[in-house]
């Protein structure tokens, strides 16, 4: 079945490793970042281009065999497969926030056994919501801002960072834009994704660009046949976007952990460092940031109804326990609300299975 | 008809129970002193103090089925700072005991089906599935779990708990307090990671003291913190006594004797317990007696117990002559003694509770390996792979390759779960620990 969307044409987004040529040519940094929350800004202050690594998916995992057990995520055994394999030879530093066990145990083997060519840069994310938790996290940036100018041999100035920071929050709220015009986008959840995702990536000025060109598209009048809400980490492997598409379904709004989840408000502050901190923390509920399992039911119940979605699809990496924990209550009290979901759980080296693919087609029936 | 029950409550939790529980002991003390009912050929009789330290904690759980009626009941995570609550009166419930002890029990893959019927993923912790099963289905070995007025979570473990107390805070409406710890990548934390900490369990007083209706007295916690020091420095030295030849106490015996390190530290039995403990150990020593008979093998035990076949892999290493010596489990419950100092509380407490050794890097834990190979003269390591605690997981293959490489000690992976025993396969492990043995034997 053909998706029930006025497809526009879409604009090109650049390969990455074109990316970061060009930004090295201009005597800038490349920073390989990996999920989840980190402080944009901050890096774009150092002239450095961030680039997240979510996984990638269909890396040969076997490199990261001799170094982490089958029981971890396929996120972080392909992270490391990827460096080991040379996949991240463009990238002049590693950060690693710390989302999971999982991901502070990369951070550690990294630091500790791996030692890459480039130097690490751990970031620890406060669970604390409390003001302590705010005031932490803004301590933690300042760290980092001092071992940023130790690797680049550069400070910016504070009203350099105060600027980055400021246009950082214009592509955030860009982004937020884009999110919340998406029932009317010419586009395919695919093509959706395989754009907002290149905030992942893209330079500012050009994320900014290609904000603008998306939020100036014509608006499709019929809404998508069948709405759905896409919760999880990551939409990984991207075939099963496709395979939403193809089941007349549309992802209308997401509280993905690399999407809907980094929707960041601006922060208040005039203090650079606590500025980045309450726009960091400032987020929608996340499992990886400590959240209440209410307030995610809460978001998503919002979404859902602010939406007209008509389920969720919990898109789930297998083992990973801040997102499994958090799902027999959230599906519960989806149930309890009226709101039917399933759960589809995925390796990023896998491609969506058939019996997944008929799973996700009787459940879009269901709810058609 | 509540007067009536709440006295008949009271007989049994202070009176019936704990008669009949010192009376089993006296049994038990009578058969251990009579050296019957233990039928090992290779491993010696656990320590005579084991009885009392079986007492201390099914007194312990006793009280705990009446605990709602007279106290403020906490649900804590292991490594917590337990000193605030002790000293606010607090009974404490650790659910990682529990899983443990329903582990031993061998009730916990029964209790986990009852979790992943509920929607919970078999990948998730064993600990956790197994109290959650056992929440849902109200069944567990220690009788009765009193509910909580109160979640006690500390990150310093992992962040798992964070996930796990936060699916019982929803579940039972009840408050959560949360102690944030940072991860410690490097040698030392940095100091905002410390004011952190310290800011957290300062701000938690307020909160803690509302519900346990009283105020934290600064003397009540600095007793408590003495107590807690006490018991942890006690506790270290029983460990370190196991640099003698043939070591006196197996780890395995650690495993069942350090639950009141872990879950009374803070309390004067406590410590009496520990002394009496290390009394016998050494009374062990000057007699030449080893905890196993013909000790040739001295190995080193890293990760969480494989709580329902302690006894088994026990008799398969003592049958080779192979003694399990240190752990770097029993090792974290006394290593950061010197760490706690009741006269700083706050301070003290920030930095106790930001070093346990699963809180920090994987570099860590190999020096710590290390240090206690040269220390307890080992020659072989076993590393459990416990397929669903990962962040004590994570790092072991590069510890075992550098183990074998940086000092020639080999260091053998064993799959298996600290509580899940379907990830058991007795076959390969009984492979996998003779052929282990023979490379030692050469
Ligand atoms: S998928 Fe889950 S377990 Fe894996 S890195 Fe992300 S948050 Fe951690
Ligand atoms: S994940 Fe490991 S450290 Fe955390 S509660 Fe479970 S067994 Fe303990």
């Amino acid at each position: 079945m053909q998706p029930d969307v006025n497809v526009a044409p879409l604009p090109s987004i650049p390969r990455r490793r074109d990316l970061a040529r060009a930004h090295h040519e201009r005597g800038g940094l490349v920073a390989a970042v990996l999920p989840i929350h980190y402080p944009r800004a901050l890096l774009r202050a150092f002239g450095i281009l961030p680039m997240e690594v979510w996984g990638p998916p269909n890396v040969d995992a076997a490199r990261a065999a001799s170094r982490l057990q089958p029981y971890v995520c396929s996120i972080v055994r392909n992270a490391l497969s990827f460096l080991e394999s040379g996949g991240l030879q463009i990238a002049d530093l590693l950060i690693v926030p710390h989302a999971c066990d999982s991901l502070q145990g990369l951070g550690s083997v990294l630091l500790d056994f791996v030692h890459p060519a480039q130097p690490v840069l751990p970031l620890y994310l406060p669970r604390n919501p409390a003001p302590e938790g705010t005031a932490f996290l803004a301590d933690e940036f300042r760290a980092l801002h001092q071992r940023l100018a130790e690797v680049t041999q550069r400070t910016p100035s504070e009203s350099e960072l105060m600027q980055a920071i400021l246009d950082e929050e214009v592509a955030d709220d860009l982004l937020r834009r884009v999110h919340e015009q998406r029932p009317t986008l010419p586009l395919t959840t695919f093509d959706f994704y395989h754009l907002v995702r290149a905030r992942e990536f893209l330079p500012l000025d050009s994320f900014v660009s290609l904000a603008r060109a998306i939020l100036a598209m014509p608006a499709v009048k019929s809404p998508p046949k069948i709405p759905i809400v896409l919760s999880g980490i990551v939409p990984e492997p991207m075939d099963m976007l496709r395979a939403v598409d193809e089941l007349g379904a549309s992802v209308i709004a997401d509280d993905l952990a690399c999407c809907g989840r980094r929707l960041y408000p601006a922060g208040r502050s005039r203090d650079p460092f606590m500025r980045l901190a309450e726009s960091l923390l400032g987020g929608s509920p996340d499992s990886t940031r400590g959240s209440p399992i209410q307030d995610r039911l809460d978001h998503l119940l919002g979404l859902a109804h602010s939406t007209g979605s008509r389920g969720v699809v919990f898109h789930d990496v297998k083992f990973c326990e801040p997102e499994l924990f958090d799902l027999p209550v959230l599906r519960r009290g989806l149930r309890d609300a009226g709101l039917p979901s399933i759960t589809v759980e995925v390796d990023l080296n896998d491609a969506v299975s058939h019996q997944a693919r008929t799973r996700l087609e009787a459940f879009l029936e269901m709810i058609a | 008809m509540k007067a009536l029950g709440d006295l008949r409550d009271y007989a049994v939790a202070r009176v019936v129970g704990p008669a009949a529980l010192r009376v089993q002991r006296w049994g038990n003390q009578w058969r251990a002193w009579r050296g019957s009912g233990w039928e090992s050929a290779y491993l010696a009789p656990p320590l005579g103090v084991a009885v009392r330290g079986k007492e201390m904690v099914a007194r312990h759980w006793l009280a705990g089925r009446y605990a709602n009626r007279d106290r403020k009941v906490a649900w804590i995570t292991s490594a917590a700072p337990v000193e605030l609550l002790h000293a606010l009166g607090f009974f404490i419930v650790y659910p990682e005991n529990h899983g443990a002890i329903c582990g031993a029990a061998r009730v916990a893959v029964d209790l986990s089906c009852e979790a992943e019927n509920a929607g919970y993923s078999r990948d998730l912790c064993s600990y956790a599935r197994t109290d959650l099963g056992s929440l849902f289905s109200g069944r567990t070995p220690v009788g009765r779990l009193p509910m909580p007025d109160l979640l006690f979570a500390c990150t310093n473990i992992c962040q798992t708990v964070l996930f796990w107390y936060r699916v019982l805070a929803h579940q039972l409406r009840v408050p959560l307090v949360l102690i944030d710890t940072p991860f410690v990548y490097f040698e030392t934390a940095p100091e905002h990671a410390v004011a952190y900490v310290q800011r957290q369990i300062e701000t938690s007083v307020p909160v803690l003291e509302k519900i346990a209706g009283r105020s934290l007295g600064m003397a009540k916690l600095k007793e408590t913190g003495t107590l807690s020091r006490e018991a942890a420095h006690l506790w270290m030295e029983i460990m370190q006594r196991n640099a003698h030849q043939p070591a006196p106490i197996s780890v395995v015996d650690q495993f069942t004797l350090m639950a009141p390190v872990v879950e009374m530290r803070g309390e004067p039995a406590t410590v009496d317990f520990y002394a009496a403990m290390l009394r016998e150990v050494d009374g062990r020593i000057a007699e030449g007696v080893g905890a196993v008979k013909d000790e040739r093998h001295r190995l080193l035990w890293d990760n969480l117990p494989i709580w329902y076949r302690l006894k088994d892999v026990a008799e398969m290493l003592g049958a080779g002559g192979a003694a399990l010596v240190a752990s770097t489990y029993t090792n974290a419950w006394g290593e950061l003694a010197d760490l706690i100092d009741p006269e700083e509380p706050f301070e003290s407490m920030a930095r106790t509770y930001l070093y346990p050794i699963l809180n920090r890097g994987t570099g860590h834990k190999l020096k710590t390996m290390r240090r206690m190979i040269d220390q307890y003269s080992l020659d072989g390591v076993l590393l459990h792979s416990d397929r669903s605690c990962k962040p004590y997981s994570i790092g072991q293959l590069d510890q075992r390759d550098r183990l074998a490489r940086e000092t020639g000690v080999p260091a053998l992976l064993l799959e298996a779960d600290h509580n899940d025993s379907r990830c058991y396969s007795e076959a390969q492990v009984a492979n996998r620990v003779a052929a282990f043995i023979e490379t030692l034997e050469r």
